[in-house]
């Protein structure tokens, strides 16, 4: 298999784009990323797209408008790891031989649902029996803080950390700092969360344009390494299972971990899939930042904030970057791109030279997560 | 919410097969159980997903179990009747459903208390109640 580069990344900013289509909110971080990549379009040999709920034909729907038609588009569904999916088959494709220039993209319109909860699956038992997203990441936290003590205001600081960082970020949904008492005090959503704990429903896209190392040296000096590129699904289960542990993303930790040769304590940067509050800090476990039931401390110990020894989300992540979701894997990928190159200005982390994406996928019985996506990016 | 309803005169009744009613006003859970290696799972269905055998019949599940956790439910697609209690509950043969949990104030919820099987409307679709089983503490 063939070293493989980031070579050019963009976003269109999460936020409601309630009078665009879909093809019209992807194009923007389509075009941004082949700037970025410094190719012409006639050198991307193959697109990969990921959408959950974008509709037949989400790729090529998009990149018309751009006028890249003719080559192999394929559209990939994972749910919330949807274009990192479409990420990791694109990496497969130029690892092994078969392109040089590959362009990646998640593109998603969640306010053509006009609001409220994700809409699941309906052939789905559990769903059509009343589950929603954040009453299954209220059980996990529920039961997360009976087993490990964990408290309100505790879970309540992911928020005001989340919107701190946030702030920094010119591309975020949410660009204001928060109290602990309005994370607190908002409308309350499933206990215990209210609308704060909660990443907020959106529209947006990203796109990353990779390429074999070669190549990546005929546009840029400043490649970056893709150093592992892991997916996997979660295991179904009728009996009982541990839902203060993520099964699948401690798993998929491991062989990421393993295919890099990088551990947790090398990783200089990390976007994870904080869906809920409970959600990063579950992962700081899974993915081995701190040990079981010691992830409040390590968030209130500043460790996870910027200028603390793990920096985690300095995009603002999900709860307030936002979530379109099939648009979230390559955008944490162009986020931790742009902190490996330097790019990030106020919310720069000093010195990355190790980043960590990690996005799961959810919502249907059985599962803990039905699908899990790691990638991990070096200079 | 209708989607794997069954319409009766009266009410809908949501969990269709998963549920049978008993001479004396109660339900029970249905569940499946293989043939070939013994699995116990709920909802049924027609193949074992552990061993891949056809060979699957109707168990009746347990209907006593203890509450794993929970999650008081605000906002959620139109037709429940929200707040509402959903939660797991790990049945004494060693399946984990997902029920309302109903006849309780979720103050009075604790970790890992017994509950017991009940029925309750849950919601309405375009007027007409929706039923299905649910999960309540059990008594004494």
């Amino acid at each position: 298999m063939r070293e493989v580069s980031v070579i050019g990344v963009g976003v269109t900013p999460f936020a409601k784009y309630r009078d665009k289509s879909l093809a019209e909110i992807g194009w923007p971080a389509v075009k941004a990323a082949i700037e970025d990549a410094g190719v012409e379009k006639k050198d991307i040999e193959a697109a990969y797209c990921g959408s959950a709920l974008g509709g037949m034909m989400s790729g090529q729907r998009v990149l018309k408008q751009l006028g890249i038609t003719g080559l192999p588009i394929t559209n990939i569904e994972n749910a919330c790891s949807s274009s990192s999916s479409a990420f990791r088959q694109a990496y497969i494709a130029v690892a092994a031989g078969v392109y040089d220039v590959v362009l990646v993209m998640g593109v998603e319109k969640l306010t053509k649902f006009g609001g409220g909860t994700l809409p699941l699956e309906k052939e789905d038992f559990e769903v059509t029996h009343g589950l929603v997203m954040p009453a299954l990441y209220g059980m996990r936290a529920r039961r997360y803080m009976h087993d490990y003590g964990l408290t309100d205001e505790q879970l309540a600081g992911v928020a005001v950390k989340a919107h701190k960082h946030g702030a920094l970020n010119p591309e975020a949904q949410f660009r204001n700092e928060v109290t602990l008492d309005e994370v607190m005090e908002a409308r309350e959503i499933a206990e215990p969360f209210t609308l704060l704990h909660c990443c907020p429903s959106g529209d947006g896209a990203s796109a990353v344009v990779i390429a074999s190392a070669e190549k990546a040296r005929q546009y840029t000096t400043k490649p970056v390494r893709v150093a592992c590129s892991e997916v996997n699904s979660g295991k179904y289960m009728t009996g009982f299972r541990d839902m203060t542990t993520p099964e699948i993303t401690v798993r998929g930790a491991k062989q990421a971990y393993e295919d890099a040769g990088i551990g947790p304590d090398d990783v200089d940067v990390a976007e994870v899939h904080d869906a809920f509050t409970i959600a990063e800090l579950l992962y700081y476990e899974a993915l081995g930042f701190c040990d079981k039931g010691d992830a409040a401390k390590l968030l209130e110990d500043g460790e996870t904030s910027l200028g603390g020894r793990i920096p985690v989300n300095p995009s603002g992540g999900l709860l307030s970057k936002g979530h379109p979701i099939g648009a979230t894997g390559t955008a944490q990928i162009a986020e931790v791109v742009r902190q490996l190159r330097g790019q990030c200005g106020d919310r720069q982390v000093e010195g990355a030279k190790v980043g960590l994406t990690h996005c799961t996928g959810g919502g249907i019985s059985g599962f803990d997560h039905g699908a899990c996506s790691i990638h991990m990016f070096s200079v | 919410m209708s989607q794997a309803a069954e319409h009766t005169e009266a009410h809908v009744l949501l969990a269709g097969d998963s549920v049978r009613n008993e001479a004396d006003g109660s339900i029970r859970l249905v569940g499946g159980r293989c043939g070939n290696c013994g699995a116990l799972f709920f909802p049924s269905a027609h193949v074992c997903p552990e061993c891949m055998s056809e060979d699957v019949d109707t168990a009746d599940l347990a209907s006593e179990g203890t509450l794993y956790s929970w999650s008081v439910v605000h906002v959620a697609p139109k037709g429940w009747n929200t707040p509402y209690i959903a939660g797991y509950v790990d049945l004494s043969d060693g399946v984990r459903v997902f029920a309302h949990i109903t006849g309780t104030e979720a103050s009075a919820l604790e970790m890992d208390m017994p509950v017991s099987l009940t029925t309750a409307i849950l919601g309405d679709d375009d007027g007409v109640p929706v039923e299905s089983y649910a999960f309540t503490p059990a008594k004494g």
